[in-house]
Protein backbone atom coordinates (compact mmCIF):
# COMPACT_ATOMS: atom_id res chain seq x y z
CA UNK A 1 0.00 0.00 0.00
CA UNK A 2 2.49 2.29 0.80
CA UNK A 3 4.52 2.63 -2.22
CA UNK A 4 1.84 2.56 -4.85
CA UNK A 5 1.97 6.22 -5.25
CA UNK A 6 5.69 6.29 -6.13
CA UNK A 7 4.73 3.29 -8.59
CA UNK A 8 2.09 5.19 -10.13
CA UNK A 9 4.25 7.94 -10.72
CA UNK A 10 6.85 6.05 -12.07
CA UNK A 11 4.37 4.51 -14.26
CA UNK A 12 3.07 7.93 -16.00
CA UNK A 13 7.04 9.05 -16.42
CA UNK A 14 7.84 5.66 -18.05
CA UNK A 15 4.82 6.04 -19.98
CA UNK A 16 5.24 10.02 -21.04
CA UNK A 17 9.37 9.43 -21.81
CA UNK A 18 7.74 6.22 -24.22
CA UNK A 19 5.43 8.38 -26.10
CA UNK A 20 8.47 10.62 -26.23
CA UNK A 21 10.74 8.41 -27.86
CA UNK A 22 7.89 7.16 -30.36
CA UNK A 23 7.42 10.29 -31.35
CA UNK A 24 10.54 11.36 -31.53
CA UNK A 25 11.20 8.19 -34.02
CA UNK A 26 7.98 8.96 -36.16
CA UNK A 27 9.49 12.55 -36.60
CA UNK A 28 12.47 10.97 -37.81
CA UNK A 29 10.63 8.71 -40.07
CA UNK A 30 9.09 12.11 -41.37
CA UNK A 31 12.18 13.95 -42.25
CA UNK A 32 14.12 11.26 -44.11
CA UNK A 33 12.22 8.64 -44.94
CA UNK A 34 8.82 10.28 -45.92
CA UNK A 35 10.62 13.02 -48.38
CA UNK A 36 8.10 14.22 -51.11
CA UNK A 37 8.40 14.73 -55.18
CA UNK A 38 7.69 18.04 -54.04
CA UNK A 39 10.80 19.14 -52.10
CA UNK A 40 9.71 18.97 -48.43
CA UNK A 41 8.81 15.49 -46.47
CA UNK A 42 4.91 14.44 -45.69
CA UNK A 43 3.57 16.21 -42.60
CA UNK A 44 2.89 13.04 -40.88
CA UNK A 45 3.66 14.35 -36.72
CA UNK A 46 1.19 16.95 -37.83
CA UNK A 47 -1.33 14.58 -39.34
CA UNK A 48 -0.86 12.52 -36.26
CA UNK A 49 -1.39 15.35 -33.72
CA UNK A 50 -4.34 16.20 -35.46
CA UNK A 51 -5.75 13.30 -35.50
CA UNK A 52 -5.12 12.28 -32.01
CA UNK A 53 -6.33 15.40 -30.73
CA UNK A 54 -9.82 14.64 -32.64
CA UNK A 55 -10.01 11.00 -31.27
CA UNK A 56 -9.94 12.81 -27.86
CA UNK A 57 -12.57 14.80 -28.42
CA UNK A 58 -14.32 11.77 -29.34
CA UNK A 59 -13.91 9.89 -27.22
CA UNK A 60 -15.32 9.45 -23.23
CA UNK A 61 -13.16 11.93 -21.49
CA UNK A 62 -12.55 14.70 -24.64
CA UNK A 63 -11.09 16.76 -22.07
CA UNK A 64 -8.41 14.32 -20.90
CA UNK A 65 -8.18 12.91 -24.92
CA UNK A 66 -7.66 16.84 -25.82
CA UNK A 67 -4.91 17.00 -23.43
CA UNK A 68 -3.02 14.39 -25.01
CA UNK A 69 -3.24 15.74 -28.20
CA UNK A 70 -1.85 18.77 -27.12
CA UNK A 71 1.08 16.81 -25.41
CA UNK A 72 1.87 15.03 -28.83
CA UNK A 73 1.56 18.04 -31.08
CA UNK A 74 4.20 19.87 -28.16
CA UNK A 75 6.22 16.74 -28.47
CA UNK A 76 6.18 16.60 -32.11
CA UNK A 77 7.09 19.89 -33.33
CA UNK A 78 9.95 20.20 -30.73
CA UNK A 79 11.37 17.02 -32.74
CA UNK A 80 11.10 17.85 -35.83
CA UNK A 81 12.40 21.93 -34.68
CA UNK A 82 15.88 19.37 -33.57
CA UNK A 83 15.88 17.51 -36.72
CA UNK A 84 15.02 20.57 -39.29
CA UNK A 85 17.62 23.30 -37.74
CA UNK A 86 14.67 25.81 -36.78
CA UNK A 87 14.40 27.64 -33.70
CA UNK A 88 13.29 25.32 -30.92
CA UNK A 89 9.56 25.47 -30.35
CA UNK A 90 8.60 27.05 -33.93
CA UNK A 91 7.16 23.59 -35.30
CA UNK A 92 5.58 22.70 -31.92
CA UNK A 93 3.47 26.22 -31.79
CA UNK A 94 2.52 25.64 -35.20
CA UNK A 95 0.91 22.35 -34.53
CA UNK A 96 -0.25 23.28 -31.36
CA UNK A 97 -2.10 26.41 -32.36
CA UNK A 98 -3.51 23.93 -35.08
CA UNK A 99 -4.81 21.37 -32.61
CA UNK A 100 -6.50 24.22 -30.40
CA UNK A 101 -8.16 25.12 -33.51
CA UNK A 102 -9.59 21.59 -33.71
CA UNK A 103 -10.51 21.34 -30.68
CA UNK A 104 -12.15 24.36 -30.22
CA UNK A 105 -14.11 23.73 -34.00
CA UNK A 106 -15.13 20.31 -33.14
CA UNK A 107 -15.45 20.06 -29.18
CA UNK A 108 -19.33 20.02 -29.92
CA UNK A 109 -19.41 17.78 -33.07
CA UNK A 110 -19.75 14.22 -33.36
CA UNK A 111 -16.95 12.61 -34.85
CA UNK A 112 -17.82 9.95 -37.52
CA UNK A 113 -16.73 9.01 -40.81
CA UNK A 114 -14.04 10.62 -42.70
CA UNK A 115 -15.32 14.22 -43.61
CA UNK A 116 -14.38 16.02 -40.17
CA UNK A 117 -11.03 14.48 -40.21
CA UNK A 118 -10.23 15.39 -43.94
CA UNK A 119 -12.11 19.21 -43.20
CA UNK A 120 -9.89 19.28 -39.77
CA UNK A 121 -6.34 18.56 -41.78
CA UNK A 122 -7.44 21.61 -44.42
CA UNK A 123 -8.19 23.89 -41.28
CA UNK A 124 -4.62 22.93 -39.20
CA UNK A 125 -2.86 22.45 -42.42
CA UNK A 126 -3.95 26.12 -43.15
CA UNK A 127 -2.62 27.27 -39.56
CA UNK A 128 0.56 25.43 -39.36
CA UNK A 129 1.94 27.03 -42.64
CA UNK A 130 0.89 30.33 -41.94
CA UNK A 131 2.10 30.26 -38.73
CA UNK A 132 5.78 28.64 -40.00
CA UNK A 133 5.62 31.24 -42.80
CA UNK A 134 5.32 34.25 -40.13
CA UNK A 135 8.05 32.35 -37.93
CA UNK A 136 10.29 31.56 -40.48
CA UNK A 137 10.29 33.75 -43.52
CA UNK A 138 12.10 36.72 -43.73
CA UNK A 139 11.12 39.72 -44.82
CA UNK A 140 7.77 40.20 -46.72
CA UNK A 141 5.94 37.36 -47.20
CA UNK A 142 4.22 36.98 -50.60
CA UNK A 143 1.39 34.97 -49.68
CA UNK A 144 0.69 34.17 -53.19
CA UNK A 145 3.39 32.47 -54.20
CA UNK A 146 3.62 31.10 -50.79
CA UNK A 147 0.13 29.66 -51.05
CA UNK A 148 0.78 27.94 -54.58
CA UNK A 149 4.32 26.09 -53.15
CA UNK A 150 4.37 25.94 -50.19
CA UNK A 151 0.61 26.43 -48.76
CA UNK A 152 -1.28 23.95 -51.29
CA UNK A 153 1.11 21.05 -51.98
CA UNK A 154 1.24 20.47 -47.93
CA UNK A 155 -2.56 20.45 -47.71
CA UNK A 156 -2.53 17.78 -51.00
CA UNK A 157 0.19 15.75 -49.01
CA UNK A 158 -1.46 15.73 -45.77
CA UNK A 159 -5.32 15.21 -46.69
CA UNK A 160 -3.52 11.39 -48.42
CA UNK A 161 -2.41 11.03 -44.80
CA UNK A 162 -4.95 11.66 -43.11
CA UNK A 163 -7.81 8.76 -43.59
CA UNK A 164 -5.21 5.91 -42.95
CA UNK A 165 -3.62 7.41 -39.98
CA UNK A 166 -6.80 8.63 -38.32
CA UNK A 167 -8.29 5.04 -38.59
CA UNK A 168 -5.14 2.99 -37.67
CA UNK A 169 -4.31 5.53 -34.45
CA UNK A 170 -8.04 5.10 -33.66
CA UNK A 171 -7.68 1.22 -33.87
CA UNK A 172 -4.71 1.35 -32.04
CA UNK A 173 -6.32 3.45 -28.77
CA UNK A 174 -9.67 1.47 -29.16
CA UNK A 175 -8.52 0.60 -25.26
CA UNK A 176 -8.40 4.10 -24.17
CA UNK A 177 -11.70 5.27 -25.84
CA UNK B 1 -26.34 11.18 -5.14
CA UNK B 2 -28.01 9.50 -7.83
CA UNK B 3 -30.72 6.66 -6.05
CA UNK B 4 -30.20 3.65 -8.38
CA UNK B 5 -33.19 1.99 -7.59
CA UNK B 6 -35.91 4.15 -7.92
CA UNK B 7 -34.34 6.24 -11.42
CA UNK B 8 -34.96 4.45 -14.56
CA UNK B 9 -32.86 7.03 -16.78
CA UNK B 10 -29.97 4.25 -18.08
CA UNK B 11 -26.85 4.12 -16.47
CA UNK B 12 -24.23 5.94 -18.68
CA UNK B 13 -21.32 3.73 -19.35
CA UNK B 14 -17.58 4.87 -20.11
CA UNK B 15 -17.64 4.17 -23.10
CA UNK B 16 -20.47 6.55 -24.00
CA UNK B 17 -19.18 9.78 -24.91
CA UNK B 18 -20.37 12.37 -22.26
CA UNK B 19 -23.01 15.62 -22.84
CA UNK B 20 -21.60 17.73 -20.34
CA UNK B 21 -19.94 20.39 -21.80
CA UNK B 22 -16.08 20.10 -22.08
CA UNK B 23 -13.87 22.25 -19.23
CA UNK B 24 -11.55 24.65 -19.98
CA UNK B 25 -8.97 22.51 -18.64
CA UNK B 26 -7.31 21.51 -22.39
CA UNK B 27 -7.73 24.97 -23.59
CA UNK B 28 -5.65 26.37 -20.28
CA UNK B 29 -3.11 23.58 -21.16
CA UNK B 30 -2.78 24.91 -25.00
CA UNK B 31 -1.90 28.47 -24.09
CA UNK B 32 0.39 26.99 -21.22
CA UNK B 33 2.33 24.75 -23.85
CA UNK B 34 2.16 28.11 -26.63
CA UNK B 35 3.80 30.08 -24.19
CA UNK B 36 6.77 27.17 -23.60
CA UNK B 37 6.94 27.05 -26.98
CA UNK B 38 7.32 30.77 -27.66
CA UNK B 39 9.54 31.14 -24.94
CA UNK B 40 11.78 28.71 -26.54
CA UNK B 41 11.50 29.98 -29.81
CA UNK B 42 12.66 33.64 -28.45
CA UNK B 43 15.79 32.08 -26.16
CA UNK B 44 17.00 29.78 -29.32
CA UNK B 45 16.84 32.93 -31.24
CA UNK B 46 18.78 35.07 -28.45
CA UNK B 47 21.50 31.82 -28.61
CA UNK B 48 20.66 30.47 -25.18
CA UNK B 49 18.93 26.61 -26.12
CA UNK B 50 21.00 26.47 -29.36
CA UNK B 51 23.90 24.39 -28.06
CA UNK B 52 21.54 22.21 -26.68
CA UNK B 53 19.35 21.75 -29.88
CA UNK B 54 22.41 21.36 -32.32
CA UNK B 55 23.87 18.54 -29.33
CA UNK B 56 19.89 16.66 -29.74
CA UNK B 57 21.01 16.95 -33.77
CA UNK B 58 24.54 15.45 -33.02
CA UNK B 59 23.03 12.54 -31.02
CA UNK B 60 20.52 11.90 -33.97
CA UNK B 61 22.73 12.56 -37.18
CA UNK B 62 24.07 9.27 -37.51
CA UNK B 63 20.38 7.49 -37.34
CA UNK B 64 18.98 10.01 -39.71
CA UNK B 65 22.29 9.48 -41.86
CA UNK B 66 21.02 6.05 -42.25
CA UNK B 67 17.29 6.37 -42.49
CA UNK B 68 18.18 8.85 -45.63
CA UNK B 69 20.30 6.39 -46.79
CA UNK B 70 17.91 3.49 -46.73
CA UNK B 71 15.27 5.90 -48.63
CA UNK B 72 17.64 6.65 -51.48
CA UNK B 73 18.67 3.03 -51.70
CA UNK B 74 15.42 2.32 -52.04
CA UNK B 75 14.03 5.18 -54.62
CA UNK B 76 17.43 3.88 -56.45
CA UNK B 77 15.32 0.38 -56.51
CA UNK B 78 11.89 1.52 -57.73
CA UNK B 79 13.78 4.04 -60.43
CA UNK B 80 16.49 1.25 -61.79
CA UNK B 81 16.15 0.25 -65.50
CA UNK B 82 14.76 -3.18 -65.97
CA UNK B 83 17.63 -3.82 -68.22
CA UNK B 84 21.07 -5.57 -68.98
CA UNK B 85 24.11 -3.97 -66.59
CA UNK B 86 26.35 -3.26 -69.53
CA UNK B 87 23.43 -0.94 -70.56
CA UNK B 88 23.62 0.96 -67.14
CA UNK B 89 27.50 1.11 -66.74
CA UNK B 90 26.82 2.59 -70.46
CA UNK B 91 24.69 5.09 -69.57
CA UNK B 92 26.73 6.54 -66.46
CA UNK B 93 29.81 6.02 -68.49
CA UNK B 94 28.24 8.83 -70.81
CA UNK B 95 26.74 11.10 -68.10
CA UNK B 96 30.41 11.48 -66.81
CA UNK B 97 31.48 12.20 -70.02
CA UNK B 98 28.84 14.52 -70.55
CA UNK B 99 29.08 16.43 -67.02
CA UNK B 100 33.03 16.40 -67.89
CA UNK B 101 32.06 18.47 -71.33
CA UNK B 102 30.03 20.53 -69.57
CA UNK B 103 32.19 21.34 -66.71
CA UNK B 104 34.96 21.86 -69.50
CA UNK B 105 32.62 24.17 -70.90
CA UNK B 106 31.91 26.41 -67.98
CA UNK B 107 35.44 26.58 -67.15
CA UNK B 108 36.67 27.69 -70.77
CA UNK B 109 34.03 30.70 -70.18
CA UNK B 110 35.19 31.31 -66.81
CA UNK B 111 38.45 31.86 -68.28
CA UNK B 112 38.02 34.21 -71.43
CA UNK B 113 36.35 36.53 -68.68
CA UNK B 114 39.29 36.51 -66.60
CA UNK B 115 41.76 36.79 -69.91
CA UNK B 116 39.79 39.86 -70.38
CA UNK B 117 40.31 41.13 -66.65
CA UNK B 118 43.83 40.51 -67.11
CA UNK B 119 43.96 42.64 -70.61
CA UNK B 120 42.23 45.79 -68.09
CA UNK B 121 44.68 44.79 -65.78
CA UNK B 122 41.75 44.17 -62.93
CA UNK B 123 43.19 40.79 -61.78
CA UNK B 124 45.35 38.64 -62.26
CA UNK B 125 45.43 35.33 -63.64
CA UNK B 126 44.77 32.64 -60.61
CA UNK B 127 44.04 29.13 -60.40
CA UNK B 128 40.89 28.02 -58.30
CA UNK B 129 41.75 25.13 -56.43
CA UNK B 130 39.24 24.51 -53.87
CA UNK B 131 39.94 21.99 -51.09
CA UNK B 132 36.74 20.01 -50.42
CA UNK B 133 35.17 18.48 -48.33
CA UNK B 134 32.39 15.01 -49.02
CA UNK B 135 29.23 15.35 -46.64
CA UNK B 136 26.36 13.21 -46.93
CA UNK B 137 23.18 14.64 -47.04
CA UNK B 138 21.39 13.52 -43.69
CA UNK B 139 18.03 15.76 -43.25
CA UNK B 140 15.75 17.44 -45.37
CA UNK B 141 13.40 19.93 -45.31
CA UNK B 142 10.44 18.77 -42.97
CA UNK B 143 7.90 21.29 -44.52
CA UNK B 144 7.31 23.27 -47.69
CA UNK B 145 7.99 26.89 -46.03
CA UNK B 146 12.02 26.21 -45.79
CA UNK B 147 14.97 25.03 -47.63
CA UNK B 148 17.75 24.00 -45.47
CA UNK B 149 19.06 20.70 -45.07
CA UNK B 150 21.64 18.80 -42.60
CA UNK B 151 24.95 17.60 -43.87
CA UNK B 152 26.49 14.91 -41.65
CA UNK B 153 30.17 16.88 -41.51
CA UNK B 154 30.51 20.09 -38.69
CA UNK B 155 33.08 22.62 -36.99
CA UNK B 156 35.36 19.05 -35.74
CA UNK B 157 35.80 18.51 -39.84
CA UNK B 158 36.79 22.06 -40.29
CA UNK B 159 33.48 23.45 -41.20
CA UNK B 160 32.36 27.09 -40.16
CA UNK B 161 29.61 29.31 -40.53
CA UNK B 162 29.61 31.32 -44.20
CA UNK B 163 31.48 28.34 -46.20
CA UNK B 164 29.74 27.72 -49.65
CA UNK B 165 28.59 23.88 -49.92
CA UNK B 166 28.97 22.21 -53.71
CA UNK B 167 27.07 20.01 -55.60
CA UNK B 168 26.87 17.81 -58.83
CA UNK B 169 23.69 16.39 -60.40
CA UNK B 170 24.29 13.67 -62.72
CA UNK B 171 24.62 15.30 -65.98
CA UNK B 172 26.19 18.53 -64.78
CA UNK B 173 28.83 20.71 -63.57
CA UNK B 174 29.93 20.91 -60.37
CA UNK B 175 28.22 24.09 -58.98
CA UNK B 176 26.73 26.11 -55.73
CA UNK B 177 23.78 24.06 -53.49
CA UNK B 178 23.88 26.74 -50.48
CA UNK B 179 26.16 27.93 -47.73
CA UNK B 180 26.45 26.91 -44.18
CA UNK B 181 23.89 28.26 -41.88
CA UNK B 182 24.76 26.95 -38.51
CA UNK B 183 27.09 23.97 -37.26
CA UNK B 184 28.19 21.78 -34.61
CA UNK B 185 30.42 19.38 -33.86
CA UNK B 186 29.21 17.10 -36.62
CA UNK B 187 26.59 18.17 -38.27
CA UNK B 188 25.93 21.72 -40.09
CA UNK B 189 22.84 22.99 -41.38
CA UNK B 190 22.87 23.95 -45.45
CA UNK B 191 20.68 27.30 -46.56
CA UNK B 192 20.09 26.25 -49.61
CA UNK B 193 20.48 29.13 -52.28
CA UNK B 194 16.70 28.57 -53.34
CA UNK B 195 15.71 29.69 -49.97
CA UNK B 196 14.37 33.01 -49.99
CA UNK B 197 16.80 34.47 -47.25
CA UNK B 198 19.67 33.18 -49.17
CA UNK B 199 21.76 36.13 -51.20
CA UNK B 200 25.08 35.68 -53.19
CA UNK B 201 26.67 38.04 -55.17
CA UNK B 202 27.04 37.11 -59.01
CA UNK B 203 28.55 37.72 -62.08
CA UNK B 204 26.85 36.96 -65.34
CA UNK B 205 28.83 35.60 -68.20
CA UNK B 206 27.48 37.27 -71.27
CA UNK B 207 30.15 37.05 -74.19
CA UNK B 208 33.94 38.42 -72.58
CA UNK B 209 31.50 40.43 -70.42
CA UNK B 210 31.38 39.74 -66.66
CA UNK B 211 28.59 41.75 -64.72
CA UNK B 212 27.98 42.01 -61.39
CA UNK B 213 24.28 41.24 -59.81
CA UNK B 214 22.70 39.62 -56.79
CA UNK B 215 20.86 36.41 -57.14
CA UNK B 216 17.96 35.65 -54.11
CA UNK B 217 16.48 32.48 -53.33
CA UNK B 218 12.53 32.40 -54.96
CA UNK B 219 11.30 29.18 -53.96
CA UNK B 220 8.87 30.52 -51.47
CA UNK B 221 7.82 33.30 -54.28
CA UNK B 222 6.79 30.70 -56.76
CA UNK B 223 10.36 30.25 -58.65
CA UNK B 224 14.18 29.36 -57.67
CA UNK B 225 16.41 31.76 -58.25
CA UNK B 226 16.64 35.36 -59.79
CA UNK B 227 19.54 37.47 -60.62
CA UNK B 228 18.86 41.15 -59.15
CA UNK B 229 20.46 44.54 -59.25
CA UNK B 230 21.98 44.16 -63.08
CA UNK B 231 22.51 47.62 -64.75
CA UNK B 232 19.84 47.74 -67.52
CA UNK B 233 22.99 48.83 -69.82
CA UNK B 234 24.02 45.64 -69.06
CA UNK B 235 23.58 43.15 -71.83
CA UNK B 236 22.14 39.69 -70.61
CA UNK B 237 20.56 36.62 -72.75
CA UNK B 238 18.94 33.69 -72.00
CA UNK B 239 21.67 31.15 -71.47
CA UNK B 240 23.85 33.07 -70.18
CA UNK B 241 26.17 31.40 -67.09
CA UNK B 242 26.07 33.05 -63.77
CA UNK B 243 28.64 32.47 -61.50
CA UNK B 244 29.38 33.52 -58.07
CA UNK B 245 31.40 37.09 -57.12
CA UNK B 246 33.22 36.38 -54.23
CA UNK B 247 31.64 39.94 -52.84
CA UNK B 248 28.91 38.84 -50.85
CA UNK B 249 30.73 39.28 -47.45
CA UNK B 250 30.19 43.08 -48.49
CA UNK B 251 26.40 42.69 -48.32
CA UNK B 252 26.10 43.13 -44.80
CA UNK B 253 23.11 40.29 -44.41
CA UNK B 254 22.74 38.31 -42.01
CA UNK B 255 24.74 35.70 -42.62
CA UNK B 256 28.68 35.81 -42.35
CA UNK B 257 28.89 34.44 -46.03
CA UNK B 258 32.31 36.23 -46.84
CA UNK B 259 33.75 32.43 -47.34
CA UNK B 260 31.89 31.79 -50.16
CA UNK B 261 34.35 31.93 -52.99
CA UNK B 262 34.58 33.25 -56.35
CA UNK B 263 33.77 31.62 -59.69
CA UNK B 264 31.73 29.22 -58.26
CA UNK B 265 28.84 28.36 -61.37
CA UNK B 266 25.96 29.03 -60.00
CA UNK B 267 23.12 28.57 -63.13
CA UNK B 268 22.08 29.96 -66.31
CA UNK B 269 19.25 32.90 -67.36
CA UNK B 270 16.14 31.63 -68.36
CA UNK B 271 14.39 34.93 -68.87
CA UNK B 272 15.14 38.33 -68.86
CA UNK B 273 12.85 41.22 -67.37
CA UNK B 274 13.66 44.92 -67.19
CA UNK B 275 12.30 47.74 -64.79
CA UNK B 276 13.26 51.17 -64.40
CA UNK B 277 17.06 51.82 -64.14
CA UNK B 278 17.76 47.69 -63.91
CA UNK B 279 17.08 44.54 -64.92
CA UNK B 280 16.70 40.69 -63.25
CA UNK B 281 16.73 37.51 -64.68
CA UNK B 282 14.91 34.67 -63.63
CA UNK B 283 17.83 31.61 -63.00
CA UNK B 284 18.08 27.69 -63.99
CA UNK B 285 19.97 26.60 -61.11
CA UNK B 286 22.97 24.04 -62.58
CA UNK B 287 22.18 21.56 -59.21
CA UNK B 288 18.88 21.13 -58.08
CA UNK B 289 19.61 20.98 -54.32
CA UNK B 290 16.10 19.04 -54.01
CA UNK B 291 18.31 15.95 -55.63
CA UNK B 292 21.41 16.34 -54.55
CA UNK B 293 22.23 13.52 -51.95
CA UNK B 294 26.52 13.89 -51.66
CA UNK B 295 28.14 17.50 -51.15
CA UNK B 296 31.25 18.91 -50.89
CA UNK B 297 32.07 21.80 -48.43
CA UNK B 298 34.87 24.18 -49.63
CA UNK B 299 37.22 24.62 -46.80
CA UNK B 300 39.28 26.90 -48.25
CA UNK B 301 40.74 28.61 -51.67
CA UNK B 302 44.38 29.23 -52.19
CA UNK B 303 45.14 32.73 -53.82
Amino acid sequence: MGDSQPRRLEELLAREVGLILAIGVLALVQVTLLATPLGFSAPLILVLAICRTLIGVGSAFPDSGVMRGLRWALYGGLALDVFAATPLGSHALAILLASLAVAALTRRLRIEGPILPLLSILVSSLIYELVLALLLQPGPIDWESTARVALLPSMLVAIILTLPTFFMLRWFLRGQL
Amino acid sequence: MRNYLDDDRPIKLRRDRTNTPASGRPFVLAVVLCLVAGALIVLDRQGMITSIRLLAQQVVAPIAQQLTGLRDAMNDLAAAPRSEAGLQAHIQSLEQENSQLKADNLRLEQAGVENEFLRQQLQIQREQPWTLLGAEVTVRPPDAGRRVMTIARGTADGVTVGMAVIGQNPGGPAALVGVIETASAHTAEVLLITDVSSQISARVIHGTIASLGLTQGQWQRGSRLTLGQIDRSTQIAPGDSVVSAGLTGSLHVDLDLAAVPANIPIGSVDTVAASGQVQSAELRPFVDPDQVRYVWVILNQDD
